[in-house]
């Protein structure tokens, strides 16, 4: 293998593929990253066995040649160095080549350095993506749709189904689902008609995490394709695989209630912050319990007592109040994370009756929805 | 021993069952191998291995050339997990992150391997909480468990395993093996009482540490019988100074068990069996005439004893000293 590259390109190839990369991993090929030379050009990829991100640099791309003197060839070489050495390099071009004894010689200006490779056929095969299984979406849709929901994803390893977050396609319509046994957080989205169907593909919420830091706002599209072991990312020079969970997510569309007793429509800014300020009395260790009551005239009164710290209480008004009088306790934080998941001016909040679960939701848009478990107070 | 043919020399009973069992596709969810050191355990986990992820068999044997039988010998293999003791025991964090990685997809595969190594080193956390995924295991998961001696590990676990025993290596044939591989045949002698793994043999006659424990070993023993009064000193001066840490004293109290039995076969005139000295060698002839038969038997078990305490992490110093007085005595 041999190949004369930009250090830029490379660098920030390097760069990204780096993220996947962890020093700490059961299988010892792991610590290497893998570079594949190509008539068409170079692919480096990196992998923690959980994630793995492929980087794709063009032999030439808008008449900017990027790579020359390609002989193709595999090789893996130790990231913790490899990367090193390229961000430190002197010039602009960096010559790599290596011979059959896996002896590797990076070359750029009067700098060369000879390392010690290992052979690519001992890195993972990563799965052979099948474009006609995918569909494609905007970057920026998906990132809210992480955004929305992956913060409700269990952090206990109790059940580790729920560390995930639940993506299913079906009838044009895309859906994530995330839940900690206490609280749900789920976003619908049409995509674009596509015969692609699947249900029950758990992505686990660490990569999706990774995922969102990786993308970049810059790029438009990506197109997402799911095999039997593995999601796939697909951008234009970036291909961003994870691993799934392994088992059933439970049926959680009965949970969510279909009537409501109470409905409230409130400023979400209004309710963050009287719910933020209550919270500042309500411990931790008491799953930071708030009460909400409401009052006459369309205002809510939202309290927290700890005897040992004090009581709080402030009245807030809302747009509306309709239905049965209640007195409900939840989780300040639970109720918090989800206002701010929302983005969005006014919200709508179905109760039904103190001991049931309760729904947020957008005013007027029934594709983002967030579920709350309340706590039992006496 | 890289085909199942191979290991049918060694192991006849044991390969037979595994062989049958792939021939029928009926391979358990979890096998517990014992067998004492060099028995072939490791080996046979690799093939069991290699028979689920080779994809180019001829019938069961695994061609230990594809890109699955490679990375499976240099345990690159994504979807073959090894445990190992981290240290003196397999830890609950290293069960956890098994846990955890068994909660995901295979990387390469629907299947998954794992293998633990010593697994009577388990701690009783770490054992009980792979009990859980014994008993329910994922979908094509096989686990293989390899120790020295099953009794040490925990009958709940014991009980959810097929258990393929090991035959020891018969001591003629590793004897043969090792004068076929150019060791000199007093050396072999000694070599197939200590051990009786091939590559532990090689190694060790190539050691210098390991030439010098065995003259040490002889010193000693004759400096009961000559100047019991400097073993003391001996024993600070020479021994501590050359067998440092558990494994060395383990390996320095197994020499001296061997050089004190040469002595008791001496007396009995089973001359055929002694390793240690040449027979005839006179000081042999010393020794016989210093100790007696129910002394010699004493000081074996007090030497058993001393090897127990260093397992127990007694410090070596301490135990020494004991041993060196009670000989005495």
């Amino acid at each position: 293998m041999r190949f004369i590259i930009q250090r830029d390109q490379l660098l920030a190839s390097v760069q990204d593929v780096s993220k996947a990369i962890s020093s700490r991993t059961a299988i010892p090929i792991l610590t290497g990253m893998k570079i594949e030379a190509s008539p068409n050009g170079i692919t480096l990829t990196g992998s923690d066995s959980d994630i793995s991100i492929e980087s794709f640099i063009p032999q030439e791309s808008d008449g900017n040649v990027y790579v020359e003197e390609i002989k193709p060839g595999s090789i893996v070489l130790q990231a913790r160095y490899f990367s090193e050495i390229v961000r430190k390099l002197p010039e602009q071009t960096v010559e790599i080549e290596a011979d059959a004894n896996l002896k590797v010689i990076i070359r750029s200006g009067k700098a060369e350095f000879n390392l010690n490779g290992q052979s690519a056929e001992e890195y993972p095969q990563l799965p052979k993506l099948q474009t006609d299984d995918s569909f494609t979406m905007p970057i920026d849709l998906l990132k809210g749709m992480i955004k929305q929901t992956v913060f409700a994803v269990s952090a206990m390893e109790t059940r580790p189904i729920l560390t995930g977050v639940s993506v299913t396609l079906q009838g044009g319509s895309l859906h994530f689902t995330a839940t900690d046994s206490h609280r749900l957080a789920s976003r619908t989205i049409p995509v674009e008609a596509s015969n692609v169907e699947f249900a029950n593909v758990v992505i686990p919420g660490k990569s999706l995490n990774e995922l969102y830091k990786t993308l970049d706002d810059s790029e438009e599209t990506v197109e997402i394709s799911v095999t039997n072991n593995q999601v796939l990312f697909q951008t234009k020079h970036l291909n961003f695989l994870s691993r799934l969970l392994d088992g059933n997510y439970p049926e959680t569309s009965r949970l969510i209630p279909e009537q409501s007793k109470t409905v409230i429509q409130a400023k979400t800014k209004d309710l963050i912050h009287t719910i933020d300020r209550a919270s500042l009395l309500a411990k931790e260790e008491r799953n930071n319990v708030v009460r909400l009551t409401t009052l006459d005239n369309n205002q809510l009164e939202i309290t927290s007592n700890s005897p040992e710290i004090g009581r709080v209480s402030e009245e807030v008004s809302v747009q509306s109040l309709d239905g049965e009088e209640l007195k409900i306790s939840f989780s300040a934080k639970y109720m918090l994370d989800a206002l701010k998941a929302m983005e969005v001016e006014d919200v709508k909040i179905n109760f039904t009756g103190a001991m049931r679960p309760f729904i947020i939701q957008p005013v007027n848009d029934d594709q983002i929805l967030q579920l709350i478990l309340p706590v039992r107070t006496y | 021993m890289k085909t199942w043919e191979e290991m049918e020399k060694v192991q006849p009973l044991a390969s037979r069952i595994i062989t049958n069992s792939i021939q029928k596709d009926r391979i358990s969810h979890a096998y517990l191998i014992q067998g004492a050191r060099g028995t072939g355990k490791r080996e046979i986990a690799q093939l069991l291995a290699k028979g689920l992820f080779c994809e180019q068999k001829t019938g069961i044997e695994p061609c230990n050339a594809c890109n699955m039988c490679k990375r499976i010998d240099s345990r690159n293999h994504p979807d073959v997990h090894w445990i190992e003791p981290e240290g003196q025991s397999i830890k609950i964090e290293q069960v956890r992150r098994l846990q955890k990685e068994f909660t995901y997809s295979g990387l390469e595969s629907d299947q998954k391997v794992y293998i633990i190594q010593s697994a009577e080193l388990l701690t009783l956390n770490a054992a009980n909480r792979i009990l859980k995924f014994l008993e329910e295991p994922n979908k094509k998961t096989t686990a293989i468990m390899l120790t020295e001696n099953s009794q040490a590990i925990i009958a709940t676990i014991r009980s959810r395993c097929q258990v393929i025993d090991l035959q020891p290596l018969s001591p003629t044939l590793f004897y043969e093996i090792l004068v076929e591989s150019g060791v000199s045949e007093g050396n072999a002698v000694f070599m197939r009482a200590l051990t009786n793994d091939l590559n532990e043999a090689t190694r060790l006659l190539s050691d210098d540490w390991f030439a010098e424990a065995r003259k040490l070993v002889v010193q000693l023993v004759e400096m009961f019988a000559i100047n019991p009064d400097d073993v003391y000193l001996f024993i600070h001066r020479h021994w501590l100074a050359h067998f440092k840490d558990r494994e060395q004293h383990e390996q320095g109290l197994d020499l001296l068990l061997l050089a004190f039995r040469d002595v008791l076969y001496f007396h009995i005139g089973n001359e055929a069996a002694i390793v240690c000295f040449q027979a005839g060698d006179e000081r042999l002839e010393r020794l016989a005439m210093h100790f007696s038969q129910e002394q010699l038997a004493i000081i074996l078990q007090q030497l058993l004893q001393a090897k127990r305490s260093i397992k127990q992490n007694v410090h070596p110093t301490l135990v020494m000293e004991q041993l060196t007085l009670q000989i005495q005595r």
